[in-house]
């Protein structure tokens, strides 16, 4: 089993070696190129994602074909649909690889075992829904609130490195905002922050 | 004088496009055993053998991207490279210039096959190195060297036009164009068929040399043939080069530096803190503005 999911169950579940070979024993793990499907939108997908290596993303088309970025999902985060991993309904978002990718993929029966086996796998797993939950209050507010420069602030302290992973038409689209505008944005930061002496 | 053993002759592995407009190896660090620390104060060495890029009208290159914490030598074969910087700085690497650029405490730039040479096309053949900063100039001023071929000195070896171009550092007395923050000795030996060259360059220093065109004898004993790299031993200073066919050798020899090495992408620095530094500051806009 891969090393960063290794490290993450260590850290929330904290399992002994015989305990990881059993809640891991069934679990799938696959590579994907770049440009390569996870999900499409009508399809059930009874799995969550979690990033190994590389760079996965969700996002949705709407009716004039334009694509919006819900999240992204670089190494150690998780990516799903959750009404179609927990509730079972026909997913309305996509899922592709934006960097050749290697994703685990988690499942009801993952969560079961992990959970009967460890209370702290439990309280971990309450803390990350909780925390996800935070992340979308806060991604709402950003997107009916906040201007153009304090979205891009926001993105870069949560993605620190995507800003040279993936092209700004994606930033601007997770943004809410058109290219043109996020140019604007680092352009004007550029301006007060850049010191040529 | 003891001799400096050749440890290793390394064949190119996999090519890679860098943007669309490099078709690369990249042998250090992505050979076997070639790593930062091996090969310090060289962390980087992509080589652009030749190949034949047709005539395009959009020039091919690579878009905007930021360098921090060392230098990049573009050293320039065949084709002219064109480069544009976020201080306003810019110009054209012509066929056997070389561009020595300390990116340093950081720079934005891009970097494409020169204009009108695309509109022809032709053979393209480049080197780039990284050569690593000592932490004491990890945050110094960024500059160019753009050292065009004239101003590089030559070591005449025959009449017909055997001679080492010394890019940086010192061969037989004379001294290379380039400035360095440590010592790196940095040549471009051109060898005809039979003719050979003595190196002598210290036991410490890591020492390498890429063939770019024909084929060469290093001490009478290893066959190195082209695009294959040449790495030396830590051990003994004279060496000599002997040119099985008419050759062009790339040598370089340079002091380790011995510190941390934390890289990540266009960022080298010492410590995983200050490659988060890098991000920071090149996301809220340190490095400058540059349009794609």
């Amino acid at each position: 089993m891969s090393d960063n999911f290794r490290g993450f169950l260590e850290q929330k579940a904290g399992l002994s070696e015989e305990q990881f070979i059993e809640v891991t024993a069934h679990l799938r793990t696959a590579t994907f190129k770049a440009g390569e499907m996870l999900l499409r939108q009508g399809d059930v997908c009874d799995h969550t994602f979690f990033v190994e290596e590389g760079l996965l993303r969700l996002y949705s088309i709407s009716d004039n074909g334009r694509e919006h970025i819900l999240q992204f999902a670089p190494e150690n985060w998780f990516v799903s649909d959750r009404s179609s991993a927990y509730f079972g309904e026909p997913s309305e978002y996509f899922i592709d690889a934006i960097e050749d990718t290697t994703a685990v993929f988690l499942d009801k029966e993952f969560l079961r075992k992990v959970s009967d086996a460890s209370p702290l796998f439990r309280s971990s797993n309450d803390y990350l829904l909780h925390n996800h939950i935070r992340f979308l209050y806060k991604r709402v507010n950003m997107l009916i609130s906040d201007t153009a420069e304090q979205r891009y602030l926001s993105f870069i302290e949560l993605y620190p490195d995507l800003t040279l992973r993936v092209p700004q038409w994606m930033i601007a689209s997770y943004l809410g905002i058109t290219p043109e505008s996020l140019s604007r944005v680092r352009k004007e930061l550029a301006r007060r922050n850049f010191r040529k002496d | 004088m003891a001799t400096k053993q050749i440890e290793r002759v390394i064949a190119p592995e996999s090519k890679h496009f860098v943007g669309d407009g490099f078709l690369v190896y990249n042998m250090i660090p992505g050979s076997s055993g070639l790593t930062m620390q091996r090969m310090s104060p060289f962390i980087m060495l992509d080589y652009n053998a030749p190949y034949y890029f047709p005539p395009s009208d959009k020039p091919k290159g690579v878009g905007v991207h930021p360098h921090r914490g060392f230098e990049t030598v573009t050293i320039a074969y065949k084709g002219k490279v064109e480069h544009h910087d976020s201080s306003g700085g810019g110009g054209v690497i012509e066929e056997g210039d070389v561009q020595w650029m300390t990116a340093a405490s950081g720079v934005l730039h891009k970097e494409f096959h020169e204009k009108e040479w695309s509109k022809k096309g032709g053979e393209f053949q480049m080197v780039q190195l990284w050569v690593n900063l000592p932490a004491a100039h990890k945050m110094s001023k960024p500059g160019y060297q753009a050292i065009t071929d004239a101003q590089m000195q030559r070591y005449k070896i025959d009449e017909a036009g055997s001679e080492v171009k010394v890019i940086s550092g010192e061969y037989m007395g004379v001294k290379g164009a380039a400035k360095t923050f440590t010592p790196v000795h940095l040549y471009n030996a051109t060898l005809k068929a039979g003719v050979s060259a003595t190196f002598d360059l210290p036991a410490t220093y890591n020492t390498a040399l890429l063939v770019i065109e024909g084929a060469v004898t290093v001490n009478g004993t290893h066959k190195v043939p082209a695009n294959n790299l040449g790495l030396f031993a830590n051990g003994g200073e004279t060496f000599t080069v002997e040119a099985t066919t008419d050759s062009v050798v790339l040598i370089l020899s340079g002091e380790p530096i011995n510190e941390p090495i934390a890289a990540h992408g266009p960022f080298v620095m010492n410590t995983r803190q200050e490659i988060m530094e890098a991000f920071h500051d090149y996301n809220i806009g340190k490095f400058g503005y540059l349009e794609d």
